[in-house]
């Protein structure tokens, strides 16, 4: 699986990320971080907790991340749950509804990088 | 090696509180920018409180547990470090007002995810550089001010200070008078107008006060040191001191045109004038005495009734200020009488702790309010005041610690003591020519040595360590001396003085 591959198998833009940063290299090293990023299961935890404010801050930065890794399929849930949250007073089952969209998301984003890390 | 380059490089603080975030950044930066990091605003305060001179630029993070991105830069503005430390901020935040919001809290340049590495490293190395030639100059310009302006004052007690040297004074006169008109004036140009004082005119005559007696050079030693009274020809040779300073003044080429040397030789001419007209040399009346030449002569007035001179003892400041009310010692105006009793606790408090380690703070506070008059120049006195806290932490430390600390300066033959070691040594904190002074702390012999010993060591070995003995309210005690000298920054470096401490006093026993 090539790094091309995986950013079409997540819903990425690849055309995107390598305009933006300086190599290939350099973009795998980073879309392996993503792994050990502590943002979605924090958003979790935040919103297990009813803590909207830390629940934000967590969304928000992987919303910040998926934008400059071009994951654009879950930058997409996870900016709609980010504004959701904005402001502490989330109607709770719309936030609900949006986790779930943004657990998926992470779900296939996850996979796909997992298979590429597998491969190479 | 790795250290050596290290320092060299210009130092980044990157504040997010995403780990991934940092990584992204440091990756992009590492290779050129030493890093350091912070996982919050809390963290980055901290950081900036202690190291913010280290740091050519920040890139802040708006969105963050606890202590947010403009909350670090309201910290930053209110403390002032923000005139000296570029911020970038870097956030996924697009709304317009959040971005102006950032602008208008003083940042330098606003970047919003999904950022292009290329243009991100660019828009820092130009905001670096930009800042780092903008930076030096500062720096460069505050050091040349402050050296200028120490010179200058630094001149001008020295010239003063041959005069009083002459005179058999001690070199606090100049220190004095200049200490007190400047409380005058202070308090005068509060009160009044009327004399239309700018901030240049009070500092003029606050310099200038210190020549005050230059003419003295012109009249002859045997009447200038005479303990007794003097005759009445005696009495008119003296009065010529006045004139003649004038007459020296006017007669500089060059600078005969320049606002000092004006200023200066009115203050020779003018401050034996009394308010009431039965002063010398031109019998002036009131207000057609110049108001630099009134305050200096209250201030020369009051500092010479305080201080022991051949013909007389020192009076007390209540006294001497009892003794000027009742006009006893020259005439006055009411106004400048009443400016006396407003300040007159602060003179008391200024001549008691004037020391050498206050001076520079004090000259430096001049050039604070001097530098905040000029827009251009707002961002000089962030670190002027770095400087002056320095100043101010070495000082009140110094007055504390109960240690017999030492500064000699061998240009001046003035040392000072810390205020415990001049208490301990029953001594003023400024000692003229302690060698030759009343003071014998040493045995001659051992002086001799130390002296040997400071002399031969040298700029790149200055550090001097002995046992001493010394001579403390007629008892011996032995004691540990450290101490670093001073070499003159010359291509063969004379030595110029040495500073340090006595520690482990103890008696000795008799042997």
């Amino acid at each position: 699986m090539t790094l091309q591959e995986c950013y079409s198998a997540l819903g990425g833009d690849y055309k995107d990320v390598s305009n933006r940063l300086f190599n290939e290299a350099m973009v795998k090293r980073f879309v392996f971080k993503f792994l050990n990023d502590q943002s979605f299961s924090n958003l979790c935890n935040a919103l297990d907790r009813a803590d909207y404010e830390q629940a934000f801050i967590a969304a928000h930065t992987l919303k910040g991340i998926c934008q400059n890794l071009s994951f654009t399929r879950l930058y997409h849930s996870s900016q709609l749950m980010a504004e959701e949250l904005r402001g502490g007073a989330p109607d709770v089952q719309n936030a609900q509804r949006l986790l779930s969209d943004v657990a998926e998301d992470y779900r296939i984003t996850a996979d796909a990088i997992r298979r590429l890390q597998a491969e190479s | 090696m790795k250290q050596a380059t290290d320092e060299k490089k210009q130092t980044i603080l990157i504040v997010d509180d995403a780990a991934t975030n940092r990584e992204f950044l440091i990756a992009m930066l590492e290779d050129d920018y030493r890093i350091l990091e912070a996982s919050g605003g809390s963290e980055a305060m901290k950081i900036l409180r202690e190291h913010s001179s280290e740091i050519d630029l920040m890139l802040l993070d708006i969105v963050m547990p606890g202590v947010d991105g403009f909350e670090v830069l309201a910290m930053m503005n209110d403390c002032g470090i923000i005139e000296d430390l570029p911020v970038i901020m870097i956030s996924s935040e697009k709304e317009p007002s959040t971005i102006e919001r950032a602008y208008k809290m003083h940042v330098t340049d606003y970047i919003d995810r999904p950022f292009n590495a290329f243009i991100i490293r660019r828009r820092i190395v130009n905001t670096l550089n930009l800042h780092a030639k903008h930076r030096r100059l500062k720096y460069i310009i505050t050091n040349l001010v402050y050296e200028k302006e120490k010179n200058n004052t630094m001149m001008v007690n020295i010239l003063s200070h041959i005069v009083e040297f002459r005179n058999g004074e001690s070199g606090m006169h100049v220190l004095n008078i200049s200490a007190i008109t400047t409380l005058l004036l202070q308090c005068l140009v509060k009160k009044t107008d009327r004399y239309h004082l700018s901030q240049d005119d009070i500092s003029l005559i606050i310099i200038a006060s210190a020549l005050h007696d230059i003419g003295k050079i012109g009249i002859p030693g045997k009447i200038l040191n005479k303990p007794g009274r003097f005759t009445p020809e005696e009495f008119e040779i003296m009065k010529t001191h006045t004139t003649i300073g004038d007459q020296i003044l006017r007669n500089i080429p060059l600078y005969a045109q320049e606002p000092l040397v004006q200023v200066a030789r009115m203050i020779c001419r003018s401050h034996h004038e009394r308010y009431d007209g039965r002063g010398y040399p031109d019998g002036l009346k009131g207000d057609d005495i110049p108001i630099g030449a009134q305050v200096v002569a209250l201030a020369d007035v009051y500092d010479a009734l305080t201080s022991e001179r051949c013909y007389k003892k020192a009076f007390s400041h209540e006294k001497a200020y009892q003794m000027i009310l009742n006009g006893e010692c020259g005439a006055f105006s009411e106004l400048l009488l009443d400016c006396l009793t407003d300040i007159h606790q602060d003179i008391i408090r200024e001549l008691n702790t004037q020391s050498g380690v206050q001076r520079p703070t004090k000259l430096l506070e001049n050039l604070v309010s001097d530098l905040m008059e000029y827009n251009e120049f707002t961002d000089l006195v962030y670190p002027l005041k770095q400087i002056r806290k320095e100043h101010e932490k070495e000082s009140f430390f110094a007055e504390r610690a109960e240690e017999l600390r030492f500064d000699y300066d061998s240009r001046t033959s003035i040392v000072i003591l810390s205020a415990w070691g001049a208490k301990l040594l029953g001594t003023d904190k400024t000692v003229h020519n302690m060698l030759e002074s009343h003071l014998q702390v040493m045995n001659e012999p051992h002086v001799k040595a130390l002296s040997e010993h400071f002399h031969s060591a040298s700029a790149e070995a200055p550090d001097v360590e002995e046992d001493v003995e010394l001579i403390i309210n007629d008892k011996l005690m032995s004691g540990k001396l450290s101490a670093r000298t001073l070499w003159s920054d010359e291509e063969v470096p004379r030595y110029i003085g040495v500073f340090g401490k006595v520690t482990d006093l103890k008696p000795v026993e008799n042997r």
